[in-house]
C-alpha cells in the first residue's frame, strides 16, 4: 500500500488534491506546512509547545510502523499516525 | 553556616541541564540510581561566594501545563516547592521552541537567570543571539554557556549568587491590554495581592472566580480559553524570538540526518539495534572481568590479611577475627568484587543516553513493540531494567497513560540485573560446562516470562487501546567523557553506600544468627539453621534441600546479591582460613603489576569476537568447593531461575509500591513468587529426568 502511495507521488498525482491533507498523508521526503489542527486533544497543545505549531515548515524523515519522524527548524519529533492524522498540513514539494 | 540558595533547574528536554549541573557542583553530584534519564530529581550542591548553592534538576518538559507526570513534578516544584532562583537553560539553536517554557517560568515573577546553552552548535548553525538585548527587556541575566566545557558555569553561579542577593525579579510580562484587563479583574475578586501572574492565569481559565472574565474573552475573541491563553503567550514568545535571535543560512550540514538515515533504516536500523545490544553486553561482561578478579584478589588476598595482621597486633580477640573474615569479608567484601561490572554497565547505559541512541531505540522498536500491545517508549525502561529495576521503574513517568506505565512496570522485574547476574556468574561457572549459554538463557527466560505476564495483563485487567506517542529524537552529540565518569562514579558510590549498609547489616546480622545460642560448636545448632530448616519444606520440591541455602535467601529480599554474601557468610563458618605471614610492601607491589595485567587483559578482551568470559572457573576457590556439594546441575538451574523470576529486592518493591501504588506491589510480588516457583519446578523435574 505504502509502496503504491509512493509510485503515486512520484508522479505528481495526489498531491495536488484540494482535500484537507493531515501529516498523516505525508510520504518520506515530502516537505509540509502546518496549517492548523482539527481538535483541541490535550496531546496536541504538548506538540505545538514541542515546536509543531501552525506556520512552521516539517518535513518527513522518517516512517517506522505506526511512527512518523518529522524535523522542524531545529528539532526532530517523533508522533504517532493517530496524533498525525490531526494536524492538517499544505504541501510544498517534494525534496529527498 | 553558609547560606543556602536552591535552585529549580529548569528546561525542555536535551538542552544539556545535566551537563550544567554537572559543571557546577563536579563531584558533589547526587543522581539517584540511574545513568543520564532525567526523570526524577538530581541534585548537586557548590559553594559559590560565600553560598551553599543547591540545584534540584527538574524533569525536562516543554510547557508547564501539567499533561505528563514530569510536567506535574516541575508545575510542583516551581508552586509549591519555593525556589529561592529559577534557572531556565536554553538550548540556543532552539530558541524559538524553548521560549514559551521560558515565558511560563517569567510568569512565575521569582528571580531567574537564563542560561543560553550550547551556545557553539548554536554558532554553527548561524544563529546569533542578542544577549544585550534580551536581558534588557526581561530584567534578568543572560549567560552563554557550553555544556561540553563548562564554560560559563562560573558566570552562571555569580547570576544566581547576584539575583538572590538583589531579590531581582524579571520585568513582568504584558500581555494585550484585554486580556491584562481580564487578569485584573481576576485578581481583584481574589484579593490576594502576591498571586503570581501564572497561577492567575490558571484562575482565569479553570477557576469558578474567573469565570465571567472567561466567557467575555471567549465571547470576544471567539475562541476557547485555553486557545486564547496559548495565542496570547505564542506571540509574545514569537515576537521576543524576532527580536533577539537572527538565524543566518549555515553551510554546516547537519550529520545527524546523516547518520539517521542508517540509524534509522527500517532494515539495517534493527540489526544495528541488535549489534549495539550484544556490544552492551559483551563490553560488560569481557571487560569487567579481568578487573572483578583482580578485586576479588586484592580484597582476599592483600586487604583482607592486612587488616587481620593490623587487627592481630592490637590486640583483637579470636572473636573479633572471626567477625572480621566471616561477616566483613566475607559479606560485604564479596559483593565489592562487583563493582567494575557495574560500573561498566552503567557507563555503557550513560554513553546510549547521552550520546542520542537511547530514544531512537523506542521509535525503531515502536514497530515490534506496539505488536505486542506495548509503547515504544517503553523500551526504553525495560532496557534500563537490564541496569538496574528501580531506575527503569522510575522511567516509566514518561509514558503518560496508567495502562501503558503498568504493563511496563509489570515487565521490568523480569529483565535481569547485574544483582542476578552476579549469582548467575557464580553458580553457572561452577556447575555447566557452558555457562555463556545458561546465562544467556536465563536472560531470554526472563524476557519471555515478562513478554507473557503483559500479555496476560493485556487480556484481563488492562484491555483497551495503546496510546499515541510523542518523543523528541535530540542530534547525535559526543558524551562528555567527564560528564559520564560523574554519572558512573555517583551510581558506584551508590552501590558502595548499599555494600556498606543494607549488605553489611544483613552480614552481620546472618553473623549472629549463625552463632547464637553462643557456645554452639556447629552451625547447624544454630538460630539461622533452625529459620532455614522451617522453610526447606517450601522450596524441597524445586530442589533446594539444603537448610543453608533456604536460610541464605531471607537476607536475601534486600537484594539479590546478598544471597552469595550470606552463603559466604553460612559456609565460611565451615572454612578454615589460612594464616600466612607476609610482607605488605612486596604484597601491594604484586598487586599493582596484578592490576595492570587485569586493564591490559580487559582492553585486550574487547578486540576479541564472541562473550569470552565465564569460560574458565577462578576466584573463590573455597566458597565454590563447598558450595558446590550443596546442589546438582538441575537445582543449581532451578535456584538460579527462582532467583531470576521472584522479585527478591527489597528496593525495587518499594520503588513500585510507590510508582504503581502498594497492593499493586504486593499483588506482584506474590505473583513473581508463584511464577518462580512454578518454573523452577517444571524446570528441576525435568532436568532430574534427563
Amino acid at each position: 500500500m505504502q509502496n503504491r502511495n509512493r509510485f503515486r507521488h512520484k508522479f505528481g498525482q495526489g498531491t495536488s488534491s484540494d482535500s484537507v491533507k493531515t501529516l498523516n498523508d505525508l510520504q518520506v521526503g515530502e516537505v509540509a506546512q502546518i496549517t492548523g489542527f482539527s481538535n483541541h486533544n490535550e496531546i496536541l497543545l504538548k506538540i505545538e509547545a514541542m515546536g509543531l505549531r501552525p506556520g512552521r515548515k516539517i518535513k518527513v524523515l522518517q516512517r517506522l510502523g505506526r511512527g512518523i519522524l518529522v524535523s522542524t527548524s531545529m528539532s526532530r519529533i517523533v508522533i504517532t499516525s493517530d496524533v498525525a492524522r490531526s494536524i492538517e498540513v499544505k504541501c510544498e514539494k517534494r525534496s529527498q | 553556616m553558609r547560606k543556602k540558595i536552591t535552585v529549580a533547574v529548569t528546561g525542555n528536554p536535551n538542552v544539556g541541564k545535566t551537563t550544567i549541573l554537572n559543571h557546577a557542583a563536579r563531584a558533589n553530584l547526587s543522581v539517584g540510581n540511574w545513568p543520564g534519564v532525567t526523570v526524577e530529581r538530581k541534585e548537586g550542591l557548590t559553594a559559590h561566594k560565600g553560598y551553599e548553592i543547591h540545584l534540584v534538576d527538574l524533569p525536562g518538559i516543554y510547557t508547564l501545563d501539567p499533561i505528563s507526570e514530569d510536567e506535574k513534578i516541575a508545575h510542583n516544584f516551581l508552586s509549591d516547592g519555593d525556589p529561592d532562583v529559577v534557572l531556565d537553560v536554553i538550548e540556543t539553536a532552539n530558541a524559538e521552541r524553548d521560549l514559551l517554557l521560558t515565558l511560563e517560568l517569567l510568569e512565575f515573577g521569582k528571580p531567574m537567570v537564563i542560561a543560553l546553552n550550547m551556545i557553539d552548535e548554536a554558532e554553527r548553525h548561524g544563529v546569533a543571539v542578542n544577549t544585550f538585548h534580551m536581558s534588557e527587556v526581561l530584567d534578568i541575566p543572560v549567560v552563554k554557556t557550553n555544556g561540553k566545557t563548562g564554560d560559563g558555569v562560573d558566570k552562571l553561579l555569580d547570576a544566581i549568587v547576584d539575583v538572590y542577593e538583589n531579590q531581582k525579579v524579571p520585568k513582568p510580562i504584558k500581555y494585550n491590554d484585554r486580556f491584562e484587563d481580564a487578569l485584573a479583574q481576576v485578581s481583584e475578586q481574589i484579593r490576594n495581592g502576591s498571586i503570581n501572574k501564572h497561577t492567575l492565569i490558571d484562575f482565569l481559565s479553570k477557576s469558578e472566580k474567573g469565570k465571567a472574565q472567561r466567557i467575555a474573552l471567549e465571547k470576544f475573541y471567539k475562541k476557547n480559553i485555553t486557545t486564547i491563553i496559548k495565542d496570547e503567550r505564542y506571540s509574545f514568545a514569537n515576537g521576543f524570538f524576532a527580536e533577539t535571535f537572527k538565524k543566518k543560512n549555515s553551510t554546516a550540514r547537519d550529520i545527524t540526518d546523516r547518520i539517521d538515515k542508517v540509524i534509522l533504516h527500517p532494515i539495517y536500523g534493527f540489526f544495528i539495534f541488535l549489534a549495539a545490544m550484544f556490544l552492551l553486553f559483551k563490553i560488560s561482561f569481557d571487560f569487567s572481568n579481568p578487573l572483578m578478579e583482580w578485586t576479588e584478589g586484592f580484597i582476599n588476598n592483600f586487604l583482607s590479611p592486612v587488616v587481620a595482621m593490623a587487627l592481630t597486633k592490637a590486640g583483637a580477640t579470636e572473636w573479633m577475627l572471626k567477625f572480621f573474615s566471616e561477616a566483613v569479608v566475607g559479606g560485604v567484601g564479596f559483593v565489592i568484587t562487583f563493582v567494575p561490572l557495574i560500573g561498566t554497565i552503567y557507563f555503557l547505559l550513560a554513553l546510549l543516553e547521552m550520546s542520542g541512541y537511547m530514544p531512537r531505540i523506542a521509535f525503531l522498536m515502536d514497530r515490534f513493540m506496539h505488536k505486542l500491545g506495548l509503547h515504544g517508549k517503553g523500551m526504553i525502561p525495560l532496557l534500563l531494567g537490564f541496569g538496574c529495576n528501580v531506575p527503569a521503574i522510575m522511567a516509566t513517568r514518561t509514558l503518560e497513560n496508567r495502562r501503558d506505565k503498568l504493563l511496563v512496570i509489570a515487565m521490568i522485574p523480569f529483565m535481569s540485573c547485574p544483582a542476578r547476574l552476579i549469582v548467575f556468574s557464580f553458580f553457572a561457572v561452577l556447575f555447566f560446562s557452558n555457562p555463556a549459554i545458561v546465562i544467556f538463557s536465563l536472560y531470554v527466560l526472563g524476557i519471555l516470562i515478562g513478554l507473557m505476564t503483559a500479555f496476560f495483563l493485556r487480556k484481563t485487567a488492562f484491555k483497551g487501546r495503546l496510546s499515541h506517542f510523542v518523543m523528541e529524537l535530540p542530534p547525535y552529540r559526543v558524551p562528555s567523557l567527564i560528564t559520564v565518569v560523574r554519572i558512573v562514579w555517583a551510581q558506584i558510590k551508590n552501590f558502595l553506600y548499599r555494600a556498606g549498609t543494607l549488605i553489611f547489616a544483613a552480614s552481620v546480622v546472618i553473623w549472629i544468627l549463625l552463632n547464637i545460642p553462643p557456645g554452639i560448636k556447629n552451625p547447624s545448632q544454630s538460630a539461622a539453621a533452625y529459620i532455614g530448616k522451617s522453610i526447606t519444606p517450601i522450596f524441597k520440591p524445586i530442589g533446594i534441600k539444603d537448610w543453608r541455602i533456604s536460610t541464605s535467601l531471607i537476607p536475601a529480599f534486600l537484594a539479590r546479591e546478598i544471597v552469595l554474601s550470606s552463603m559466604g557468610t553460612i559456609y565460611s563458618a565451615n572454612v578454615e582460613i589460612e594464616k600466612k605471614n607476609f610482607h605488605v610492601v612486596n604484597e601491594l607491589k604484586g598487586q599493582a603489576i596484578n592490576l595492570i595485567f587485569a586493564v591490559k587483559e580487559s582492553l585486550l578482551s574487547l578486540l576479541k569476537p564472541g562473550i569470552n568470559t565465564l569460560k574458565a572457573d577462578t576466584g573463590d576457590v573455597n566458597l565454590r568447593n563447598v558450595i558446590k556439594g550443596s546442589f546438582t546441575p538441575a537445582s543449581a538451574l532451578s535456584f538460579m531461575i527462582f532467583l531470576l523470576l521472584y522479585t527478591s529486592c527489597l528496593a525495587t518493591v518499594a520503588v513500585m509500591a510507590r510508582e504503581a501504588g502498594k497492593w499493586v506491589a504486593l499483588i506482584f510480588l506474590a505473583y513473581s513468587f508463584a511464577i518462580a516457583w512454578v518454573v523452577a519446578f517444571i524446570v528441576y523435574n525435568v532436568g532430574m529426568t534427563l
